[in-house]
């Protein structure tokens, strides 16, 4: 089953970077990482951490009127890394159903050659992330958000 | 009382009167790779545990010729002094500060309080990268009376000599293998190495700024848990990181004379075949 199209932009753009480029464009995202919401502000708690990561790390999937999910994050700005990759994710995965979002492949990243750039222990974050999103998609298919 | 060699700390006024001196290079040294790039201290330099620290193969640091390579790139010469800062507290500081050490260079401080400190002053953060002129540099072969490895550490715990665990509670326990907000993997067997008490990185800095805890504090700490100066100390955490900060502070901040990181860590012992772990 092929990749969500911008979700395989970002692979395809990746993929063919050198080092130096894949650790710009990181840091891109990170800068284009968008600040919380006020009324998520507020609601914190509601949020759902993800413990694989190595920053507090919360997570909110916002239900759309036409049944898509635009995802809400909150990272601290001294974990710019963090925010880069939650970003890619947020810039693959935004606006789709949640059965689109659960169709991705736990390993759909490998292509991007993140260790290039990255330490292992933060692609272990990465992944952790997609699998809350993941969870917050199927809460939402089953009405639970 | 102060620290035994206060020299090798200064604070954040220093650093900025000091940002154009050509004989002083103020390395940023990160756990986050993309914070030196969000911006830094003008005049500031970038060097990654990993990418820049690490051998490209082996578990291991680079080699001599690379650490040549990567300070004369830098524009280091043997007598420069090396200012160390970074986030956490100035864990991967002391981290990269210990590496310049294994391979020779001497004349190294760290900025007490780290970027944190820089930046609740107020102090600027530019995104300018500095650029200087390549240098010749001349390291000296590793310097492993800083550095223990697995069978000296074994010899260590046999001997009963003292070993501080600086990682978490829950992971000395063996409750969690990795540190609480990590991820759960990177060793097979949880729990501590026999006799090593536990010391958590965190209790030499203060939290509201990042700085080290006094002298009375951090000699009360240490000595309170049976770490004295009159022995050989092993210091060691997951992959060696944590445990250079409580390196720093046992050897220069109480002024130790034999204090050694074990690099290889948990990730290394917790994953050896026959070695011995109390739980």
């Amino acid at each position: 089953m092929p990749l969500p199209p911008n979700l395989q932009e970002i692979v395809d753009d990746f993929a063919t970077m050198t080092r130096e480029d894949k650790l710009e464009t990181l840091i891109a995202y990170a800068e284009s990482f968008p600040p919380l919401p006020d009324w998520l502000r507020e609601e914190r708690d509601k949020m759902e951490p993800v413990p694989e990561c190595m920053t507090p790390v919360r997570l909110f999937g916002e239900k759309l009127p036409d049944g898509g999910i635009k995802f809400h994050f909150d990272i601290p700005p001294q974990s710019p890394t963090v925010r880069g990759l939650a970003s890619i994710l947020a810039n693959g995965l935004n606006g789709l159903k949640p059965e689109e979002i659960l169709s991705v492949p736990a390993d759909f990243f490998l292509p991007m050659k993140l260790e290039d750039a990255i330490t292992h222990q933060r692609i272990n974050g990465f992944m952790g992330v997609l699998a809350h999103m993941k969870h917050a998609a199927l809460q939402s298919m089953e009405g639970k958000t | 009382m102060s620290y035994v060699h206060p020299e090798y700390l200064v604070d954040t006024e220093w650093v900025a009167a000091h940002s154009n001196d050509p004989d002083v290079r103020i390395i940023e040294s990160d756990e986050d790779p993309l914070l030196y790039a969000m911006g830094h201290i003008p005049g500031a330099v970038q060097v990654d545990w990993f990418s820049t620290l690490q051998h490209p193969l082996r578990r291991d640091f680079l080699t001599k010729e690379k650490f040549e390579e990567v300070a004369s790139n830098l524009g280091i010469n043997n007598a420069t002094t090396i200012v160390f800062y970074g986030d956490k507290s100035n864990w991967f500081a002391c981290y990269a500060l210990w590496i310049f050490q294994y391979f020779g260079h001497q004349n190294v401080r760290i900025m007490n309080g780290g970027r944190l400190k820089w930046e609740q002053e107020g102090r600027p953060f530019v995104k300018d990268v500095p650029t200087f002129e390549k240098t010749s540099y001349k390291a000296k072969d590793p310097d492993k009376s800083i550095r223990a490895f697995r069978e000296e550490v074994l010899e260590q715990s046999s001997s009963k000599k003292p070993l501080v665990d600086v990682r978490s509670p829950k992971e000395y326990s063996g409750e969690l293998i990795s540190m609480p907000n990590y991820p759960q993997e990177g060793a097979q067997r949880g729990g501590h190495i026999p006799g090593a008490v536990s010391i958590p990185w965190s209790q030499a800095v203060n939290e509201a700024d990042s700085t080290f805890k006094s002298s009375d504090d951090l000699r009360a700490l240490y000595e309170g848990k049976g770490i004295k100066s009159d022995s050989d100390v092993i210091a060691y955490c997951r992959i060696g990181e944590r445990s250079s900060l409580t390196w720093f502070v046992l050897k220069y901040l109480l002024g130790y004379p034999n204090v050694k990181n074990y690099d290889g860590s948990w990730t290394e012992w917790g994953n050896l075949v026959d070695a011995p772990i109390e739980k």
